[in-house]
This record gives structure tokens, C-alpha cells and sequence, in this order.
């Protein structure tokens, strides 16, 4: 047994039917961290958060959150401790960005029709705090994909999660709000929430995480500060890319994607 | 705005923990919530959206059977006998329950065994079909979808025509029984129901395969009632109103059977209402959010099911109104399902009333099927509503 960490995953295995897509996986974060989630397509980052959210069962393995094994726990008890910002969200049906959020309390109202008011007050924080409250009353399709994106944080936020769960939150964005979405999720992990941000701008990630995973075909390759870990030979490794990789004036280094490796010919 | 500094967070250590072999992180100090608590500075006017919510359910609720009453109230008083004066008509209705159906005369008795179990099948059709087409829009998150969409008509429509066809070779029941058509009709629309909910279910069970299966499982059914249409042209005529709908079958004897079980389970239906909100985020949202997907999924569709199965037995395949109305809710009110539940009974209570006056005036003494009724009513107002609404509109 390890120590009490806020996230505790032990030989986390994942199979659909065949195809091993996660692999003995271990992990123990503290709260108030930033996590970035690197690695690419079909590596197992969308699996693994979908295991620790529990949509998926797990083959095999444990997870601990904040000291409880989600496995025993029932989902509406688990969507107290973790969240989830999916990838993308389909048809809404004229929810309005206050009705989505809404549903972010879901498991706190134990009456059948109508939410409490401390649940609407925390509603009104979210949207406030991600700047969306002119909003609130916008149909969730007339959203820009900027402002959808922020209304979904702010749904997760009001589960008042230890582990927030984010999916390529920037992959339709703008540089704009590309940062700013980054910004919003760096803030919450100053909250004692763990944020963990699946995404593929490697250099933004760099930026903004505090400890980078790096994932391939379905285990850990490397874990470590950014700036230390992130090279042109692991980019190599990974992604099969050469690349440049550079520091700026502040010490941020960004990467420069040069030319994918045919694997076929090498 | 400033852009937050890396340094912030201090990580302790970072270390392969040599006991277990896992990547251990640590922080060194917990942090104050970066998000204080905000006093709460909302506009003084700005009324809570939970109590906006409450008010408009009311005022729906309200308003919404008023208009029901007084539909039903037309209703009654409008038949081809001749058009009396509405007070009278609620006259007589009073005076014929009080006396209990018995010794009634000539008004009385148009009102109470004619007009009255009409209006009531017509309500509690067109409540059902609407909630159920609503439910399923909603679990299966398209658009288009009605309550049709699992197979329940075609299964209903071949096994209402088959007895039409071979019913007086039954055993114990001739073809005039009054509940041999009903009867057929449940029992062939649940069990085509279940065949598509068994191919869903053993393909994953994912809304589009429900789509798919309900499809394929519709087809086969309509065929097979094709085929008992080409070889006994003569013997079913009896059953052909119900294939377009019609409420001239409607007794005393019937009527109960609808009204009771479709109000009921109508009503029962929008205990759920928050759940089919939390199905607008999709079924993985709804899931992490703590709802059981495939219980809620399974038996929201077997009870939507039942609701149709039961709509349908006694007058027929009446279209339109499943499809449209849960989105002309929808336009109006928005998508939270605690309005729009509500609302759709009522509109589809209310669109059924009418409809089924038009189709018994229209034409004396003829009367038309109501279901083309409905989507020639309703298709006008549904294109206004689309070209007012549509841009914003998604569902």
C-alpha cells in the first residue's frame, strides 16, 4: 500500500477484448497539481481517464481517490470526487448554459424535480468565475466553441471534484483561448483540485503543467517536469516526428514539429 | 490578466517509489482555493432561475389545462348531431355523470356515450404519444426520432390486421369482438418492441443501434402485414380504420382501458424529468454523473414503449404528433425536460381534441382519418415555428 495520495492507481489494466490498452499502470498524485497527459492517438489517455471517472470498468487494478476505492463506490458517489470536461459534446437540445451546469449538481439534489438554492448559488460562482454568468441564459448551440468549452469546466467545477479529468480542452480553440482555457484549469489546480489535461500542443502543455506523463501504446514512458523531460529524442520515441525543440526568453520551451518518420521505411 | 507562472506549484518530489514501483508525486503545501468564495453580488432584479423555473411550470400547469378544458369543452359540444352551446354542453355533461349515465335524454346521451369517451381516448392518445416521442428523442438524441421508431405500429398494425383477417376463425372470439383488435395491437407492438430492444441490446445497446433495429424489426412487420393484405383483400376491411387512425371505435367500453393506464404512466413518466436532462450531455456525461445509463435507458424506453403499444391499440396509428410536438415544446420552452414534459401533454392532449373535431366535421357524414388531421393542422404551425426559432435551435 502506498501513502495516502489524493489519486492512487495500482496495476491498472485495460482490455477491449484483445487490444491491451492500458498496461500496468501505477501512479500516485497529490492534490493541486497540474498534469499533462501526453502522448499520441490511441496511446490509452482517453482510456485511462475514463477508467479513474470508472465510464469504463477497469480489467484489473485499483484506484484510490482521496482515500476511496471508486470501484466500491456507487457513481453518483464517485462524480463527487472526480469530473470530467469531455473531448466534444453533440446535440444539447436547447439547454440553456445555466441548465448544463446545472446538471453538474446532479448528484448533490436528492429531490426528484427541483435543485436546491445553495446549488443554484454554486452555479452562479462557476459561471461567474469562468466569466460566462451574461451568458446563462444562452442556448448551449449558440455558444462559440470558446465559451462551450468554459461552460463545460464550469459544470465540472460545480462538482466540487478532487481530480478533475479534462480531453483535449483546446482542440478546437483559437490561440486565445487556447490560453485562456489553459489559465482556467491552472487556476483550479491552485484550489486543491488535481487537474489532469489530456492534450496534444505539447508546448502549451509544457507551459502550464507542472508534471508531464508521457504515454505510449498504453503505459507510462516517461514522468517528469516538462522542461526536463520533453526532448527531440523522445518526441522521436513517441510520435515518430522529428522536431526542434527551443527555450524563449521566459525559459518556456516550445516545441517545432519537422518531419514524421515513415516507419515503414526506417 | 497574468499569465500563472510554473513556480507556483512546488513540486516536492518526484520519485520511483522503490517498494512499489509507482511514479509517486508530492506536493510540498496544500493550497488555499485560488477561487475564494464570492459574495454574492447578483443584480437585485435578477431572480433565481430555480424559482423562474417553479413559476413557469406553474403558470404551464395552469394555463395549460384551462386550454385543455376548454378544448375538451368544444369538443363535446361540436358533433355531427349538431353543434349545441357550450354551456349547455357542460350542462348536460354535469347532469348526465350526476345521474350516473341512467335515464338520460336525447343530449344527455350524445354527451355522455358518444362525445364524452372521445374526448377523453383523444386526450390521453394525444398525451401519450407526445410524452412518449418526447422520451425518446431524448434518450436517443435524435431529432428525428417519434414513437414509432422501436417497431411498436408495424408490429401493432400487422398483428391488428392478421386477427382482422383470420379473426372469425378464432376460437371464442368473433371479428366484431371489441377487444380482439386491441388486444392484437398490444401484444404485436410489445413484441416487436422486445425484438428490437433484444437486437439493441445484443449489438451494445447504443441509441443508434436502437434506431437501426427499430427500423429493420418496423420493416419486417409492415411486410409481413402487407402480405396479409394481398391475400385476404375482402375479410379486413373492419381493421382499416385502425391503420389510419380513427376515434369512431371509441366506447365507454374502451375508453378507461386508454385514459387510465396512458394518463397515469404519462404523468408517472416526468418523475424522470431531470434524468432526460442529464441525457442531453450524453450518455458518458450522464454516467459520470452518477446515472445509471442502461437501467434508465432500458426501462425509459420499455415504459415509452408500453405507453405507444397503448395508444395505438385502440385507435390506430395516429403520426405526426409524436414527432412534433416534444420539438414545438422544445422551441418555446427550452430544453429543460421539467417544462417540456408538461407542456407536451398538454399540446398533445389539446392537438388531439382538435383534430379529432376536424376530422368529424370536415366532412359530414364522412369521417376523415385523424391522423391526417394532425400533421395538417400541426405541419403549418410547426413551419412557423421552425422559420421563427429554427436558427437556434438544435435538437
Amino acid at each position: 500500500m502506498m501513502a495516502d495520495h489524493l489519486l492512487e492507481i495500482h496495476g491498472l489494466n485495460k482490455k477491449f477484448g484483445d487490444f491491451q490498452a492500458l498496461k500496468d499502470i501505477n501512479l500516485g498524485l497529490d492534490k493541486g497539481l497540474m498534469i499533462g497527459l501526453i502522448g499520441p492517438n490511441g496511446c490509452g489517455k482517453s482510456t485511462m481517464m475514463k477508467c479513474i471517472c470508472k465510464i469504463h470498468e477497469m480489467s484489473s487494478g485499483s484506484i484510490y481517490i482521496d482515500g476511496e476505492d471508486i470501484s466500491k463506490k456507487k457513481p453518483a458517489e464517485v462524480s463527487k470526487l472526480v469530473a470530467t470536461v469531455p473531448a466534444e459534446s453533440g446535440l444539447t437540445f436547447g439547454l440553456t448554459v445555466t441548465d448544463m451546469v446545472m446538471l453538474g449538481r446532479y448528484p448533490f439534489v436528492d429531490k426528484i424535480w427541483w435543485e436546491n438554492p445553495e446549488d443554484e448559488t454554486a452555479v452562479r460562482e462557476a459561471l461567474k468565475t469562468f466569466g460566462i454568468y451574461h451568458l446563462r441564459k444562452k442556448q448551449v448551440s449558440m455558444l462559440s466553441s470558446g465559451e462551450r468549452q468554459r461552460a463545460m469546466i464550469a459544470k465540472a467545477y460545480v462538482q466540487e471534484p478532487k481530480v478533475m479529468l479534462v480531453d483535449e480542452p483546446t482542440s478546437h480553440l483559437d490561440m486565445k483561448y487556447k490560453l485562456q482555457v489553459m489559465e482556467y484549469l491552472k487556476k483550479m489546480s491552485y484550489s486543491d483540485m488535481t487537474v489532469i489535461v489530456a492534450e496534444h500542443d505539447i508546448s502549451l502543455m509544457a507551459r502550464y503543467c507542472d508534471i508531464c506523463i508521457i504515454m505510449k501504446k498504453g503505459e507510462i514512458q516517461t514522468i517528469g517536469d516538462p522542461k526536463k523531460v520533453i526532448t527531440e529524442d523522445l518526441i522521436r520515441d513517441v510520435y515518430e516526428v522529428d522536431s526542434r525543440i527551443g527555450l524563449d526568453e521566459d525559459g518556456e520551451i516550445y516545441v517545432l514539429p519537422k518531419k514524421y518518420i515513415d516507419a515503414e521505411e526506417s | 490578466m497574468t499569465i500563472a507562472s510554473r513556480n507556483k506549484t512546488d513540486v516536492s518530489s518526484l520519485q520511483l517509489d522503490d517498494n512499489s514501483d509507482s511514479w509517486i508525486i508530492k506536493t510540498r503545501k496544500t493550497f488555499s482555493r485560488a477561487f475564494g468564495r464570492m459574495k454574492d453580488d447578483m443584480d437585485p432584479g435578477d431572480e433565481s432561475d430555480i424559482a423562474l423555473k417553479k413559476k413557469r411550470f406553474v403558470i404551464i400547469s395552469v394555463f395549460g389545462i384551462i386550454m385543455a378544458l376548454i378544448a375538451f369543452f368544444i369538443s363535446i359540444s361540436i358533433a355531427a348531431g349538431g353543434v349545441i352551446p357550450i354551456s349547455d354542453a357542460i350542462s348536460s355533461l354535469v347532469s348526465s355523470i350526476a345521474k350516473h349515465g341512467t335515464n338520460l335524454n336525447e343530449e344527455e346521451l350524445y354527451i355522455f356515450e358518444s362525445r364524452l369517451p372521445r374526448a377523453l381516448a383523444a386526450i390521453a392518445v394525444g398525451a401519450g404519444l407526445s410524452i412518449a416521442g418526447c422520451m425518446y428523442q431524448a434518450i436517443i438524441r435524435n431529432p428525428l426520432v417519434d414513437p414509432y421508431i422501436t417497431g411498436v405500429s408495424s408490429g401493432a398494425g400487422c398483428l391488428a390486421v392478421a386477427v382482422g383477417a383470420i379473426g372469425a376463425s378464432i376460437p371464442f372470439m368473433g371479428a366484431d369482438n371489441l377487444y380482439l383488435v386491441p388486444i392484437a395491437a398490444i401484444i404485436g407492438g410489445l413484441v416487436a418492441f422486445g425484438i428490437t430492444m433484444l437486437v439493441a441490446e445484443c449489438s451494445g445497446g447504443s441509441a443508434t443501434n436502437y434506431i437501426l433495429a427499430g427500423v429493420i424489426v418496423g420493416f419486417a412487420f409492415s411486410s409481413i402485414q402487407t402480405i396479409f393484405i394481398s391475400m385476404a383483400k375482402d375479410n379486413f376491411s373492419d381493421v382499416m380504420w385502425w391503420l389510419y387512425g380513427s376515434f369512431a371505435q371509441v366506447t365507454w367500453e374502451n375508453a378507461w382501458l386508454v385514459f387510465i393506464p396512458v394518463i397515469f404512466l404519462s404523468l408517472l413518466s416526468m418523475l424522470w424529468a431531470r434524468e432526460f436532462n442529464l441525457f442531453m450531455m450524453g450518455e458518458e456525461q450522464a454516467k459520470q454523473l452518477g446515472l445509471n445509463v442502461k437501467l434508465f435507458k432500458r426501462s425509459m424506453m420499455i415504459l415509452a414503449s408500453i405507453l405507444t403499444a397503448l395508444c395505438v391499440a385502440f385507435v390506430g396509428i395516429i403520426g405526426f404528433v409524436g414527432l412534433v410536438v416534444p420539438h414545438a415544446c422544445r422551441m418555446a420552452l427550452g430544453g429543460d425536460h421539467r417544462l417540456i414534459m408538461p407542456a407536451s401533454i398538454i399540446i398533445g392532449a389539446m392537438l388531439m381534441l382538435f383534430a379529432d373535431i376536424v376530422a368529424r366535421m370536415a366532412m359530414i357524414p364522412m369521417e376523415l382519418p385523424v391522423g391526417a388531421i394532425t400533421a395538417i393542422i400541426g405541419t403549418p404551425v410547426f413551419a412557423y415555428m421552425l422559420i421563427k426559432k429554427g436558427r437556434e435551435y438544435d435538437g
